[in-house]
């Protein structure tokens, strides 16, 4: 029997610095037989180890399209996050997973996909669509819209001109703040929907951010169309163990853990503390 | 009444304690013992003495539920030399619980789903367990139980509205009720018929008459229990219908202390906290502890930020997690058993009855 509480190792190839507090680490299993049958899906997380500090729960912000190794963005908050900050490329960390529902996939070939993201909120995104645009075909028109704080905090700043050049794909960024070097849109991100392009006809909205810019998303989404079960968000809760039994994450009847990270506005709607 | 094997036995109380010494000295055996306090708790016994023998106490003030997920436990060490080394804790004690409630059994059976994905005394599972806990599941399977029919309840006993006693219909490995000066036994499972069989010198088969009389003793038991438990189903209802108004988890927020000894004491609140303790350097542990949803920082997320901050939102929580319908799916009964402890324990009169109760009349 597996135990679900033993962490693989993993090692630290590769670190970019996205902004001044979120780095992006490429990584990979130690084992190479466990690098080699990882499978996951966009959305998914795994738990990572700073062995004698902690553990938390972080997406995979790498697509499963690409193998040979996996990424995380991480954001410097806190204990564990801070301390995977302060390591070298070459260090070791604990990953178990990975968890959770992930994104739909399959389930929305053929659709136009609309996708919203808010700050550190874009890296689970990253990986449904990097995943999208590696199997381009599969689906229809791709809308990507992005927001940050400043210019600074906007994340992934080095995959946008790919993104944008992929056929029939509209990207648009917004800041709440300019700078003096700033040319683009100043707001938050729901004053990118009139430029957008945006039908709601056979389309699925993927929508992340931080707690205080979903509701807003969530009104003018509805607005123009998209349905309970059309717009598809992450819900952030504590976690722990990952695996559905220490019970931080639960609300309602659900663990976000495995029931979760990703639900339907619809599920998300009748959840209650 | 399903039990293993049709057979009941008998084994006098000379031959019990003979037996229970040879167990002790082939396994720990967990027994309730009288502490110096007066209470009576489940504690290692090193001879069959020092049982609390006179039952005058019901149940124990703490589940034994500490013997399959304790207090704190360490679940790996790690080691950092040149690369990390991971060994993983596992308690591979082999251990006997004597003297447990039906209750308490029914609690450890609710356990089993939910950390194991199925009932563990049983030779098959019913579902493929999603993340087998194998911590709690090692611990469970080398634990042979040995439980005590109750012939009347306790202070605080409602276990006949929870469907949880006084009497085990199955999963156990023996169930003992005393009877005159002797006991019977019933066997709930292959390895219970196995310690009959492996000690059959103390054991003879019960007479027809003793058949009769522990259905007897059975049916006494349940007319001693006051039947106050009539609204457990409405309150299952209700609070799954969303139809129990705020204002009574206001009114009981109003009370609670957050101490969260509600969940200590319960035999069925499970929720735990990881955390790592640097021994050096280069090494150090991975513990869980007992975690409560009481406590406010249970849901506090990076930033600071309290999901669920409002106290009145946690009594709910607790109460909903035992009660709500979809839960009750997911772990094929309700989250309470009627031990009671959590009215002992709790100072501001927030028991699962009393919770029952207020939500009847509102
Ligand atoms: C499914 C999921 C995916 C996530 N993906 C990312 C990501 O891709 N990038 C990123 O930067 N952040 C992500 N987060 C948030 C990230 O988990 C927290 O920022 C992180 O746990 C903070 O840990 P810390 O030790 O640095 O902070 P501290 O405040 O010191 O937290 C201590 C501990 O509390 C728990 N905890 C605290 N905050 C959270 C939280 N928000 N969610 C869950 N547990 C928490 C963790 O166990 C953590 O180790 C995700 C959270 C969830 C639930
Ligand atoms: S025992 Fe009573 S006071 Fe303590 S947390 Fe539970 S309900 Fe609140
Ligand atoms: S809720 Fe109270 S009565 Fe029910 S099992 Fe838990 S401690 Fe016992
Ligand atoms: S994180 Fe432990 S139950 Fe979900």
């Amino acid at each position: 029997m597996k135990d679900v509480y033993y962490p693989d190792i993993a090692l630290i190839d590769t670190v970019r610095d996205e902004t001044g507090d979120v780095k992006t680490l490429r990584m990979r299993f130690k084992n190479p037989d466990t690098q080699k049958n990882l499978s996951y899906r966009s959305g998914q997380f795994f738990e990572v180890s700073i062995f004698g500090i902690g553990e938390m729960p972080i997406s995979i912000t790498s697509t499963p399209s690409r193998k040979a190794f996996f990424e995380l963005s991480v954001k410097n908050v806190g204990l564990v996050s801070a301390a995977l900050h302060r390591l070298p490329t070459g260090s070791e960390v604990g990953i178990r997973g990975p968890f959770g529902n992930g994104f739909p996939y399959e389930e929305v070939f053929g659709k136009n996909l609309l996708f919203v993201g808010g700050g550190i909120g874009l890296a689970p995104l990253r990986s449904l669509i990097n995943n999208v645009l590696d199997n381009r075909d599969n689906f229809g028109k791709v809308i990507i819209l992005y927001g940050a704080r400043t210019p600074g905090d906007l994340v992934f700043k080095d995959e946008f001109k790919w993104w944008e050049s992929q056929p029939d794909v509209t990207m648009l960024l917004t800041v709440d703040r300019g700078d003096e070097k700033w040319t683009g849109n100043v707001g938050v991100v729901t004053t990118l929907f009139p430029r957008a392009g945006i039908m709601s006809k056979n389309a699925v909205a993927f929508v992340c951010g931080p707690p205080v810019m979903i509701p807003f998303v969530i009104r003018d989404l509805l607005e123009l169309g998209f349905t309970d079960d059309t717009i598809i968000s992450t819900l952030e809760r504590h976690m722990k163990c990952g695996v559905g039994k220490c019970g931080h994450c639960c609300i309602g009847h659900k663990y976000v853990c495995i029931d979760g990270p990703v639900f339907t506005y619809h599920e998300m709607k009748v959840m209650t503390e | 009444m399903s039990r293993y094997e049709e057979n009941l036995w008998i084994i006098t109380r000379d031959n019990l304690f003979a037996l229970m010494e040879v167990f002790i000295k082939t396994r720990e055996v967990i027994a309730p013992v009288r502490g110096h306090g007066g209470e009576v708790i489940f504690y290692p016994i090193e001879t069959i003495e020092d049982v609390a023998w006179d039952w005058q106490y019901v149940n124990a003030v703490l589940p034994p539920k500490r013997f399959f997920l304790p207090q704190t436990e360490v679940m790996f060490e790690y080691r950092h030399d040149n690369s990390y080394k991971i060994t993983p804790h596992y308690d591979d004690q082999v251990r006997m619980i004597f003297g447990i409630r039906p209750c308490d059994v029914n609690a450890l059976i609710f356990l089993d789903r939910f950390f194991g994905g199925g009932s563990l005394s049983k030779e098959s599972t019913d579902e493929e367990p999603l993340f087998p806990d194998s911590h709690y599941i090692k611990r469970r399977a080398n634990t042979f139980i040995i439980a005590f029919g109750c012939h009347q309840p306790g202070e605080n006993c409602f276990c006949v509205c929870c469907d949880a006693g006084p009497f085990l219909e199955e999963d156990y490995d023996l169930q003992l009720t005393s009877m005159n000066a002797d006991y019977v036994v019933e066997v709930g499972s292959a390895r219970g018929l196995k310690i009959i069989y492996g000690n059959e010198h103390f054991f003879r088969k019960a007479s027809s008459d003793e058949v009769k009389e522990l259905e007897r003793i059975k049916e006494g038991a349940l007319n001693t229990f006051a039947d106050t438990c009539a609204y457990v189903s409405k309150a299952i209802r209700r609070i799954t219908e969303g139809k129990v108004d705020d204002s009574l988890w206001e009114e009981l927020a109003e009370r609670c202390l957050d101490c969260g000894g509600c969940s200590y004491v319960c035999p069925t609140c499970c929720c735990y906290n990881i955390v790592d303790i640097a021994l050096s350097d280069k090494s150090g542990i991975r513990t869980r502890t007992w975690d409560s949803c009481a406590f406010a920082g249970f849901t506090r997320i990076a930033g600071g930020e309290i999901l669920r901050s409002d106290k009145k939102d946690r009594l709910k929580r607790r109460f909903f997690h035992k009660l709500s319908y979809r839960y009750i799916e997911k772990n094929k009964r309700h989250g309470c058993v009627g031990c009671g402890r959590c009215i002992t324990t709790c100072f501001a009169d927030i028991s699962m009855p009393s919770v029952i109760e207020a939500v009847r009349r509102q």
